[in-house]
């Protein structure tokens, strides 16, 4: 009735056309909503200087309250001995002490022990001294002996993490209350960095014999802060803990971590104030973010690294003897060196991340003491001589690679800007992205021809070298084989003279830098951001959050 | 009727047999394993051996099916490799929230929809027809996981209504554990309360063309009631159809709402053992759901067969 009425006849025309328009307007908003996000390309000299504190300094604390991390990843077990992640590390930090810790400058600190260890002349004796007084969250003494427990747990307890990071032990010794004396069959230099990690967090050996290896499900450390609560896939709790030997250094009644993946999501939180620190900002957001009142920066250079692994010799996985590759990417050193000189490091690094990464060309951080002029040097962003090294090299221009990476956006944005970086050398980069777990199996297994992942890295360059480029290394993806690298690599780990060990791992990094099975290419820089009404945050080369002296503070 | 009910049964355990057996096949066909995302960047063969061996995933397929058989018989599906939480806990404690999350998604969508169905019915032709239409393509072309993200920069961070993320328990404060889904339930009930309106606009255009209406009209009902009682009762049928259809997909949406906005869910539970292939997670997680499938269709099955005792006859009878 209503159709064919003379009144509504006429409309029709006019109200099909207001339809049409209806989503061409909504497009049309979408579209300019998009074209209005900010681009950000930073000047290529800018260089982000590291913020490693927000201090207290004279603001006033408000003792008590409950703080909210938004932890971009939810930590594995929480066991000092089997955890394998690194956000395992945030929690564990406010709750189990370790022996050592490192400070601002990335030095080995004391902890729970009361200096530096000494090491016998012949290198095989280390010997500890460790904190007298201090008690567990339980209550049960803290001593020589409970470092011995730990440490022995390092290297027998199945399923061990640690065991290859405290190296070729052979025995643990309480020699009294207050020392420990660990035996060596053969020197092991980076022992102080290891128990400046996982390896170092002393747990309660009244938990350790009731909980066996359920200790992850409530861990008792020595700490700041004890175990609360765990709710999977959502939450951990930490609260005060009033049995820890400086407890009047402690303003925060608990801390809840919780776990949300999304980095949009994180800075959404921290602005809403639904959380008051958050880890792992995006480089897309930093720049707003700094810019937003009530809200603070901390950034740190990584010790880790971001790098192209070539595929040189891993024919049949990771362990396995090297095998050979017959392609001219395999073979040819020059044709790596010239891949390694055509990459503008520091402009990916300003275009892509807004120079919130450093630049890398070797495994050792600047930042490190064992850093040197010859761990430091770059090849020469030079793509005229790396097109002609190319050419010279007898391959097909523009010579294909192709380079598997994990489908995080971040990431294919650094490829998609590493592809367009090489191009001028004549190099067709491939980029393949796939799903994280995949591109570690693909790593492991050597079906790759070239991969980019990073590495966290570790406090000792021997953590961060030896199984990555020595020999059936135990993380050598690419199959690198070369007896110098191994026989520098192998004494520098022998070695204890800092200086010494500095030049050894020079030394080897000018060779891996002729050979190129790895081509390093920048570091990421440890974002976090803060809500201004907190004071006590830091954060250092190792990544990890530092809470334990956080405190709710009046507004200035 | 016992015999049937039996034939059903003795179906559904081999239903069920068949769909232990991919799962567990399946899940370990997925390039990497346990032990390599639990060993992460630490992976060395050494160390991927020992996890393995503990994980038990270096004995023969058939006898490690064989163990998880016998053992989720006993009512033990294992702990998680990740994070060692046994799994019968994670799902009792993610599973709640995922239905309550999509039980309230659902309310908002209907309410929402058969509204603005109604409305854009009422109003042909005029300006709310035209808002209600321009809302639903908005709802069913917009992607969730942006949507979510602009709720929660302008009612979340802005205007500061709902809370960004988290949950809380109903148990625990039920008023906040409405306020903590609100958000995430309108997100997730968009795209469902978009096809809900356009089934209750064309279900109600043609209910109000019919002689009944005619006759309620020149019966001189008000328009009102004829709308509500005659127009919208009867165009119902096809909303619930189509919301019975749709539910699958309020499910399978909550995977991508939960990870927006943290909350501890199935959905997220399940993606999170994917990504980490957290084996006994994914085999009690894709186990649970095809058991709740097939008791759903059992439910169905056993129903029509009361109602229509013809159906009997395939069951075998």
């Amino acid at each position: 009735m209503r159709q064919s009425s003379p009144r509504s006849f006429p409309r029709k025309p006019r109200v099909l056309g207001r339809r049409i328009w209806a989503p061409v307007l909504a497009i049309g908003l979408v579209v300019i909503t998009a074209a209005c996000q900010q681009v950000q390309v930073a000047p290529e000299t800018a260089r982000s200087a590291d913020v490693t504190s927000a201090l207290i300094g004279d603001r006033t604390i408000r003792e008590g309250g409950d703080l909210v991390m938004a932890l971009s990843a939810e930590p594995d077990r929480l066991d000092p001995t089997t955890s394998s992640s690194l956000y395992t590390r945030y929690v564990m930090q406010t709750i189990c002490q370790k022996l050592f810790d490192i400070d601002a400058s990335g030095a080995v600190v004391p902890q729970l022990a009361t200096a530096l260890p000494t090491t016998s002349a012949d290198g095989l004796t280390v010997t500890i001294p460790v904190m007298a007084g201090a008690v567990f969250a339980d209550g049960t003494p803290f001593n020589a002996d409970a470092v011995k427990q730990t440490i022995e747990r390092g290297l027998t307890l199945a399923g061990s993490s640690r065991r290859s990071e405290l190296g070729p032990i052979t025995a643990v010794n309480a020699l009294d209350a207050t020392t420990v004396e660990i035996t060596y069959s053969r020197p092991f230099a980076p022992l102080t960095a290891a128990l400046a990690d996982r390896a170092g967090m002393i747990m309660s050996p009244t938990a350790l014999a009731s909980a066996g290896a359920g200790f992850g499900d409530n861990p008792v450390c020595v700490g700041p802060f004890k175990f609360a609560e765990r709710v999977p896939q959502t939450s951990i709790t930490v609260e005060r803990d009033p049995l820890y030997y400086d407890a009047g250094n402690v303003h925060l009644d608990r801390i809840t971590y919780r776990i949300i993946s999304d980095s949009n999501i994180r800075a959404a939180n921290l602005r809403s104030g639904d959380v008051q620190i958050a880890d792992t900002i995006s480089t897309q957001d930093i720049g707003a973010l700094s810019q937003e009142p009530g809200i603070g920066i901390l950034q740190v250079g990584s010790l880790g690294y971001q790098a192209v692994t070539f595929n040189v010799g891993n024919t049949a996985g990771v362990g396995s003897p090297v095998g050979t590759i017959d392609t001219p990417l395999a073979t040819s050193k020059a044709i790596r060196q010239a891949f390694s000189m055509s990459v503008d490091r520091q402009a990916l690094v300003s275009s892509v991340f807004s120079n919130y990464a450093d630049v890398a060309c070797s495994p050792i951080s600047p930042s490190s003491p064992y850093s040197t002029p010859a761990s430091e040097a770059c090849p020469a962003f030079d793509p005229v001589a790396a097109r002609a090294m190319l050419v010279d090299s007898g391959v097909t221009i523009p010579f294909p690679v192709t380079m598997q990476v994990s489908n995080s956006p971040d990431t294919i944005r650094f490829a998609q800007a590493l592809q367009a970086s090489v191009a001028a050398s004549g190099f067709e980069l491939s980029i393949s992205p796939i799903e994280y777990s995949t591109l570690l199996d693909v790593q492991t297994r050597g079906d790759f021809a070239s991969l980019q992942l990073g590495w966290s890295g570790r406090v000792d360059p021997h953590g961060n070298m030896f199984n990555f480029l020595s020999t059936g290394g135990g993380n050598n993806y690419s199959g690198y084989s070369n007896p110098a690298v191994d026989a520098l690599l192998t004494e520098a780990s022998q070695t204890t003279d800092v200086p010494a060990r500095a030049e050894l791992y020079g030394k080897a990094i000018t060779i891996v830098q002729e050979d190129n099975p790895v081509v390093y290419l920048y570091r990421q820089r440890s974002l976090t951001a803060y809500s201004t009404q907190i004071a006590g945050v830091e954060t250092f080369a190792d990544g990890v959050v530092h809470l334990s002296g956080a405190a709710f503070v009046e507004a200035k | 009727m016992p015999r049937y009910l039996l034939t059903r049964l003795w179906q559904s355990a081999i239903t069920l047999i068949l769909a232990s057996i991919v799962v567990f096949v399946g899940v370990r066909q997925l390039p990497g394993d346990a032990a390599l995302a639990m060993a992460g960047e630490e992976a060395s063969p050494e160390r991927l051996a020992e996890i393995r061996m503990q994980l038990g995933l270096d004995q023969p397929l058939v006898g490690q099916y064989a163990t998880f058989v016998g053992n989720m018989l006993r009512g033990d599906f294992g702990a998680s490799t990740r994070t060692g939480t046994p799994v019968t806990e994670l799902v009792a404690a993610t599973l709640p929230v995922t239905l309550w999350l999509a039980a309230y998604a659902l309310i908002v969508a209907i309410f929402v929809g058969v509204m603005l169905g109604v409305l854009a019915e009422r109003f042909r032709g005029r300006w709310p027809e035209w808002i209600a239409n321009g809302l639903a393509l908005i709802g069913l072309s917009v992607p969730n996981f942006w949507l979510g993200i602009l709720a929660i920069l302008y009612l979340a961070v802005t205007l500061r209504l709902f809370p960004a993320s988290g949950y809380t328990p109903m148990g625990q404060d039920p008023l906040g554990s409405i306020r903590s889904l609100t958000l995430p339930a309108i997100i997730l009930g968009t795209s469902l309360a978009a096809v809900i309106m356009r089934q209750t606009r064309a279900s109600m255009i043609e209910t109000m063309k019919t002689d009944y209406v005619r006759t309620a009209r020149a019966k001189g009902l008000g328009s009102g009631r004829v709308l509500f009682r005659y127009g919208l009762r009867n165009s119902l049928i096809v909303v619930v159809t189509i919301v019975g259809l749709q539910l699958g997909g309020l499910i399978s949406g909550a995977v991508v709402t939960e990870r927006i906005f943290a909350l501890p869910g199935f959905g997220k539970l399940t993606l999170d053992a994917v990504f980490t292939r957290d084996y006994p997670v994914i085999q009690a997680v894709v186990l649970i759901i095809t058991v709740g499938y097939i008791l759903i269709n059992l439910a169905v099955d056993v129903l029509y067969s009361v109602i229509n005792p013809r159906i009997r006859v395939g069951g075998g009878s």
